[in-house]
């Protein structure tokens, strides 16, 4: 099979089969905000706003180099974003003044000051 | 790209810096705050849904799973409502599945040993066992479990006699899957309770098997 052809038939997410390294039995417990993130696609799940499959075609949609550059969960937020932008649920412009905002709460001179980031 | 982000790249390679991590979140951490805020901004979430949610996953331990399997092993007919139903019969014990999935349980017998994975993604029974370790979202287990499980079984300390059927099942975003491991030989006096806690995560994804209460790790 060609290089091309394996882009075909395999989209990058669909690795089943595949020569891979050894199992590394590696573990971490969830950082606080990947275990918000983790929450959060629980919780569109159930307001039927994205659902499991639409989150790994997003994920998969992000295409292969982000796929491979980005960690478990930056994927996660990053495909939920994109999601929601296809939805017409949010839109870019909003997210990135939001950003903005979010941002510019960590550069208060007093850490303490930053306001709660867990709704 | 920030640095922060730079750093992160790729599954082996989270910042473990808590101070960065409080203090100066990454682009990805923000992003995760300006969704959810907006998102509760718009009423599409409510203010605490998150939070009870992170209540909910806290809650969700192997150790679900292990009472689910301690009480197949001692109650026949519980035994065979599980493989019949899983879904159903895990409710009938009292544990909510907050979600549409829907879940098979596999039977470790002398002929056939089961093990589970997810080849698209990281489908798991959360439910009854939390949420996932990393190797199984990772490329390695994803990919050659379903063509050389016996191999991949090794790599777990776990030998596999040739006359024994391996069988592997690929979870999906709506089917889940959990292996109910070979009760150990000599428990027969054990209650339920230590039973269950003989019954560990891996050995309910099937990657090993349960050890009686006198038997060492395997190597």
């Amino acid at each position: 099979m060609t290089a091309t052809e394996q882009h075909v038939k395999r989209l990058p997410n669909d690795i089943g089969g595949l020569p891979a390294a050894p199992i590394q039995q590696v573990e971490h417990p969830l950082e606080p905000w990947e275990k918000r993130c983790h929450a959060l696609a629980d919780v569109l799940d159930y307001h039927k706003i994205i659902n499991t499959e639409e989150k790994r075609r997003g994920v998969e949609a992000l295409g292969a180099e982000m796929v491979n550059s980005l960690s478990y969960y930056e994927r996660w937020i990053v495909a939920f974003a994109n999601i929601l932008f296809q939805k017409g649920i949010l839109v870019p412009g909003e997210l990135a003044l939001k950003m903005e905002e979010v941002e510019a709460r960590f550069h208060d001179s007093d850490p303490g000051a930053a306001a709660p980031r867990d709704s | 790209m920030n640095n922060e982000a730079a750093a992160h790249d790729g599954d082996h390679s989270h910042s473990h810096a808590p101070v960065q991590q409080e203090e100066h979140p990454t682009y990805y951490e923000i992003m995760e705050i300006a969704v959810r805020e907006l998102l509760v901004d718009k009423k599409l979430l409510g203010p605490g849904e998150i939070r009870r949610q992170i209540e909910v996953l806290d809650s969700r331990t192997p150790a679900l799973g292990a009472k689910v399997v301690a009480r197949a092993w001692v109650d026949p007919a519980f035994k065979a409502r599980l493989l019949e139903n899983g879904r159903k019969s895990c409710e009938e014990f009292g544990i909510s599945f907050y979600d549409d999935t829907q879940l098979i349980v596999l039977e470790n017998t002398e002929k056939i040993h089961n093990v589970i994975v997810c080849t698209l993604c990281s489908c798991y029974p959360r439910v009854l066992l939390g949420l996932p370790p990393d190797w199984y979202k990772l490329k390695p287990y994803r990919a050659r479990t379903v063509s050389e499980p016996r191999a991949v079984l090794a790599e777990f300390g776990t030998v596999i006699p040739d006359d024994v059927e391996v069988r592997v099942s690929d979870s999906t975003a709506m089917v889940r899957y959990l292996v109910l491991p070979r009760r150990p030989p000599g428990t027969e006096a054990l209650t339920e309770d230590e039973l269950a806690a003989l019954v560990t995560r891996d050995a309910m994804i099937g990657v090993i098997t349960v050890n009686g209460p006198d038997e060492k790790e395997a190597p």
